[in-house]
């Protein structure tokens, strides 16, 4: 382990892999909670829309991916409320649409898909010690919003109409969580990756939820969850040669797993 | 102190600016019981939520004479509409009764817990306290929803259809904790149902809507009548 350390490279893997742990895995609690898991997917297609339109442009991409993303979560919490279609059909739509979307721009970009991709979906792997900065702030905030705030986020998802009753402003903080989840979703999509970011954003919370009938209990477990499927998948991916992004992904499923299994024996029948 | 907590003025209510009641005029009083009734989609739910705030009237206006401003309620949604998937404690639901009294970004108080745990044991739901909410049966769950109501410290308890789907027990059992509650602490309580027996044998006043639109408020002798139930019902 301090062999890994001394090495920058593999340390800034690592740092990645916790501080993504840190800002996604307690979001993934209310993602699945709230019913919004394909959100994530989704939201990553209007990245890539927003990326290859940045190219097409010959603008910085990522920082209009991040007004995309950050706008997308911040409209489907607005609509799934007045709407009187089901949520996830907007989600549905939104996927569709960013998909189309992306593969019309790129074919018409000046430069190639994989260069697109390769700025879209950043790799763990090459994650840039300017990049692990941007990162400890903004999962730093995403973390500290949903301590401080827990209460908050907690009856503006359970019970909105009793919230509004007791003078709590719903509507802003639904707002306030689609805005944080939208920040934290593209930054970590820019840093490690479509799949690790949508994995780390269901897997922890799903898990936590199959092992807990305490709520904050479901939070602890799923940031310690995120955090040690990071470091294993780290450092087993390391020892044996493998994609680091996959090898944290197969973990974090695996914990799922284990945890699905161990709720249905303890379930009551 | 006025008796009239809230007063309705010419108040016409509905949903996606189509009116189900047209200028109603009524009070609730401080102390009251009121049961409201009327035939399915009469608009029962859409009055609770409009006194609730939850829907702008389409005309007409509420007044809070009581406070002048902001009538702080107690609201006991039916209890089906929440998620089952939390995991959330009796403790915890009940807690969130308190939320309006705490400050913004601010967990609660050592006293919040105790305000919550006297709620529970008001409804003698105390030894349930840590228990999970979704593995309670339905009349334990109505009692931690309406303790969550009492955590609030609210002037006014206003219930939707809150023995729905109960059987006779649980119905009864929930009915006289409200009853008792209203006896004894003077509680000021409104409840929806489409239930005539549960009103007939508990509710002091009746506001009856009728399939026309129309929001007849009264004491249950002089409402309670075949007559004035077959022309809200529409039944002969």
């Amino acid at each position: 382990m301090i062999e890994f350390w001394s090495v920058p490279f593999l340390r800034h893997i690592l740092i990645a892999g916790v501080l993504v742990a840190i800002g996604l895995s307690p979001l993934s609690v209310y993602v699945v909670l709230r019913r919004i898991v394909f959100s994530g997917a989704a939201v990553a297609e209007v990245a890539s829309a927003a990326v290859a339109l940045a190219v097409l442009f010959q603008i910085a991409p990522f920082p209009l991916a991040l007004l995309l993303t950050v706008i997308t979560f911040l409209a489907l919490s607005r609509l799934a409320d007045t709407t009187r279609l089901p949520p996830e059909t907007l989600v549905g739509m939104i996927y569709a649409g960013g998909s189309a979307a992306s593969v019309l721009l790129i074919v018409k970009a000046p430069r190639g898909e994989a260069d697109i991709l390769n700025i879209l979906f950043g790799n763990i792997l090459t994650v840039e010690p300017a990049v692990l900065w941007g990162m400890a702030m903004v999962f730093g905030l995403v973390f500290i919003l949903q301590y401080v705030a827990a209460k908050e986020f907690l009856i503006s998802a359970y019970d909105p109409d009793m919230g509004r009753t007791l003078g709590i402003k719903v509507g802003l903080w639904n707002m306030i969580f689609y805005g944080t989840l939208g920040l934290a979703v593209a930054v970590a999509i820019r840093a490690v990756g479509a799949l690790m970011t949508f994995t780390m954003l269901v897997a922890p919370g799903a898990s936590a939820l199959c092992l807990t009938e305490r709520l904050t209990r479901t939070f602890k477990i799923a940031l310690a969850m995120g955090i040690v499927a990071s470091l294993s998948g780290v450092l087993l991916s390391y020892q044996y040669d493998l994609p680091t992004g996959s090898t944290i992904v197969a973990i974090l499923v695996g914990f799922f797993v284990i945890s699905f299994v161990i709720g249905q024996i303890r379930k009551p029948a | 102190m006025p008796a009239e907590l809230l007063t309705a003025r010419n108040l016409t209510v509905g949903y996606d600016r189509i009116p189900v009641l047209h200028e109603v005029n009524f009070s609730i009083e401080r102390g009251d019981f009121l049961g409201v009734m009327g035939p399915n989609g009469s608009g029962k739910t859409t009055l609770l939520k409009t006194f609730l705030g939850l829907l702008k009237p389409l005309s007409g206006s509420i007044e809070h004479v009581s406070t002048g401003e902001h009538l702080l309620f107690g609201y006991v949604p039916q209890r089906e509409s929440l998620d089952s998937h939390f995991p959330l404690t009796a403790l915890e639901v009940t807690l969130m009764g308190r939320f309006g009294r705490i400050g913004a970004l601010r967990p609660p108080s050592a006293r919040d817990r105790q305000i919550a745990m006297a709620s529970l044991a008001q409804t003698h739901m105390e030894e349930f306290a840590g228990r999970p909410y979704r593995a309670l049966s339905g009349g334990q769950k109505q009692r931690v929803l309406i303790s969550r109501a009492l955590a609030a410290e609210a002037e006014i308890l206003l219930l939707d259809e809150p023995t729905n789907g109960m059987d006779m027990n649980s119905e009864r059992a929930i009915m006289e904790l409200l009853s008792e509650l209203q006896r004894d602490k003077q509680a000021t309580i409104v409840f929806v149902t489409h239930l005539l027996s549960t009103i007939e044998r508990y509710a002091h006043r009746v506001a009856i809507i009728t399939s026309g639109g129309e929001l007849l408020v009264g004491d249950k002798a002089q409402l309670m009548t075949p007559d004035v139930l077959a022309k809200a019902y529409q039944v002969r």
